[in-house]
């Protein structure tokens, strides 16, 4: 016996069934077909070789609720209990994805099924007269609270300490701290740096997360935390901190991965999780290009930077402009008034020959140095530049690069659906040109919040509780800090 | 009940219960204070036979001592006082070693990595040297003093934390200790073209 997830190729046998389950109630082939098929609807179906029995949920995101839309075990097989482990299976299901409570409809004369469902915690909460026709029987309305639960989330992978509390798929808060202005004077992210302020910002940013969320540590069912990609040294702060969080009140604890993360923070703001998607994630420590069609199961690293990160272009290229540290509101500034067609700058990694080995890589190291290079040279002849056109020209040839690629993956794996993620989102003229050619091939564009896009603890805490959820162990607790983690590793 | 937490040498984490120590965990691996951490402070409790919830204060090592490791310690006895809302208390890890040398000059060393030394000096128990960067080659400065490998364990910050606690002294500062800073300087940016 085993029940899995319906798919299309199973319509034939539904509809064998579908008539003795239902009778007039039955529905059609067509209907059936939509909801297997349905983006918000799941169905999963009890098999013991054949079919001998199937059932559904729908649940719309964002309203945190699923309903039960059908559920049968044919006549034979009936009083085996097979009945009830489906419906747990339909629950599971549904508390993995967020709901926080699950409605059914059940004939008001069908007795069997509401003693299981009250047996399964569901209580009345309406009745619908004459519900069912023609026979005029009454259907009750049921509801199950399903509690999600509370996790707290530990970033500290570079330069941001972040404390993030989520309830299932909902925001409770997201404290950060950021070191930013203590690596300005250097021009870029210094590892000790960061770890020595990881260390000083931990605890008042968990007072702070749990302020925000109005909590006690006491409250919360389970504590995440990344454990890498990023900076050992900073990460290992972070580590030390959510393992005696996890000890003090005996809670488990999930070491998950960073850049997974950033894709889990869209929950946070869909309230659930719409895949498959690629995923751009572009920050001062990463570029890379992810197609995830299952967020705890299933992430793929198409392409990445072999050099430099975006962030970290910004930074330089505002370096040699003689703009502060970082560079991107810099840049994005000066390149407002500037031409992005001035300069022709490379595009790395973009000709035919790159194609068989690097189409989803990514390069901006040689981008910077020609940038440099304009620079230089015009100051060699003595010559004016343009600051304006040089930042509008480069800022042009980095978000090109960007989203041709990412875009080309979306075509390439047909997952008409994008995600970006990591600070670099911040860019105007990236948002822009990801819209303009979103829009244009018919992928639909998601962009979180600023504040769920940057390194943050709520993206932690949020692809910890998608774990919980789906009833996943907890870490050992001897992992320790993965500073180039693989994308595939999602748990460790 | 008192945990103490140290992460200056190996991972150590100890429970004491009035002043005696009732467990003491130890992993000497210099490299596997994360990995650790977690396992010194659930045996500690196991062995004291006692649950987080029943800790009444956390010390933690302060070192000096090299950095990454040290941080692990701190961030975890600092964490676990905040989440059980009791206090926590930093133990400079050369004083409690000292505590081991009530008597004469001592001169409490420690390793410093990069070819240096933590040290500080103790004359009949209280202190005389501030903790400092040193070099071996220098040591040579503080003839009269009697030397002592500044290895230090939860043990002994736990000890010196209750004895000092008792002679009212001001533990609150739980920071590392770290006596440099930050190995960088400001980069200036360089040509690209020749």
């Amino acid at each position: 016996m085993e029940i899995r997830e319906l798919s299309i190729g199973d319509l034939n046998a539904v509809m064998a069934i579908e008539p003795e389950l239902f009778g007039h109630e039955a529905w059609t082939a067509s209907s059936m077909t939509s909801e297997i098929n349905g983006a918000f609807t799941h169905y999963l179906g009890v098999f013991d070789g054949d079919l001998i029995g199937y059932g559904g949920i729908s649940s719309i995101p964002n309203s945190f609720a699923s309903d039960i839309q059908t559920i049968g075990i044919t006549q034979s097989r009936q009083g085996q209990g097979l009945g009830q482990q489906l419906a747990e299976a339909l629950l599971a299901k549904a508390k993995a994805l967020g709901s926080e409570a699950v409605f059914l409809d059940v004939r008001a004369d069908n007795l069997g099924a509401i003693a299981l469902y009250k047996k399964l915690g569901f209580v009345q909460i309406d009745v619908r007269k004459n519900y069912y026709r023609p026979a005029g029987i009454d259907a009750l309305v049921m509801k199950l609270e399903i509690r999600q639960p509370i996790v707290l989330g530990v970033e500290s992978t570079c330069d941001e300490t972040g404390i993030g509390i989520v309830q299932g798929n909902r925001l409770l808060a997201n404290a950060l701290h950021s070191s930013m202005d203590e690596h300005a004077k250097f021009g870029g992210v210094v590892p000790e740096v960061a770890a020595r302020a990881h260390l000083e910002a931990m605890q008042p940013t968990i007072h702070k997360a749990l302020q925000e969320a109005g909590l006690s540590m006491k409250q919360i069912d389970a504590i995440a935390v990344a454990n890498g990609p990023g900076l050992a040294g900073a990460l290992m702060v972070g580590i030390g901190a959510a393992k005696a969080l996890a000890i003090a009140n005996n809670k488990p604890i999930y070491a998950v991965n960073h850049l997974v993360g950033h894709v889990g923070a869209d929950v946070l703001e869909s309230g659930s999780v719409t895949l498959p998607t690629i995923a751009l994630l572009v920050s001062g420590g990463h570029t890379s290009l992810l197609l995830v069609r299952d967020l705890l199961d299933d992430v793929e690293l198409l392409g990445e930077t072999i050099d430099d990160a975006a962030g970290e272009a910004f930074d330089k290229v505002a370096r040699v402009l003689g703009l502060p540290y970082p560079g991107g509101p810099e840049i994005d500034k000066l390149a407002a008034t500037g031409d992005p067609k001035a300069i022709r700058f490379p595009r790395g990694l973009s000709l035919p020959k790159d194609m068989m080995k690097h189409r989803f890589d990514f390069s901006f190291s040689g981008l910077k140095t020609a940038v440099a290079r304009h620079v230089e040279k015009a100051e060699d002849q003595g010559l004016p530049i343009s600051k304006p056109d040089v930042a509008a020209s480069f800022r042009e040839a980095a978000v090109d690069v960007l989203l041709t690629k990412a875009i080309n993956a979306c075509e390439r794996y047909e997952v008409k659906r994008l995600l970006l993620g990591g600070g670099v989102v911040a860019n105007a003229r990236l948002r822009e040109v990801a819209k303009e050619r979103c829009d244009a091939a018919g992928i639909e564009l998601r962009i979180p919040r600023f504040s769920l896009c940057t390194d943050n603890g709520a993206m932690i805490a949020s692809l910890g509780a998608q774990l919980v959820m789906a009833g996943r162990e907890p870490s050992t607790l001897g992992f320790g800090a993965e500073s180039t983690m693989e994308v595939t590793k999602v748990q460790s | 009940m008192i945990l103490a937490i140290d992460t200056s040498a190996g991972t150590t984490a100890a429970v004491f219960h009035g002043e005696k120590m009732v467990s003491h965990i130890s992993f000497e691996d210099r490299f596997g204070h994360a990995e650790n951490i977690g396992f010194a402070i659930t045996r500690a409790l196991e062995e004291a036979g006692i649950e987080a919830s029943d800790l009444t204060m956390v010390a933690v090592g302060r070192g000096p001592a090299p950095y990454t490791g040290l941080r692990v310690g701190i961030a975890a006895g600092v964490s676990l006082a905040t989440a059980l809302n009791i206090p926590a208390v930093g133990v400079i890890t050369l004083s409690a070693v000292a505590k081991k040398h009530p008597d004469g000059k001592v001169l409490v060393v420690a390793d410093a990595k990069r070819k240096e030394l933590f040290l500080a000096g103790f004359e009949d128990g209280r202190e005389v040297i501030p903790p400092k960067v040193s070099t071996s080659e220098k040591l040579t400065e503080f003839g009269d003093f009697q030397q002592v490998d500044g290895k230090c364990d939860a043990g002994l910050i736990g000890q010196y934390a209750i004895g000092a606690m008792a002679s009212g002294i001001d533990l609150s500062d739980t920071s590392a200790l770290y006596l440099r800073s930050p190995d960088v300087s400001p980069s200036k940016g360089k040509r690209v073209s020749g």
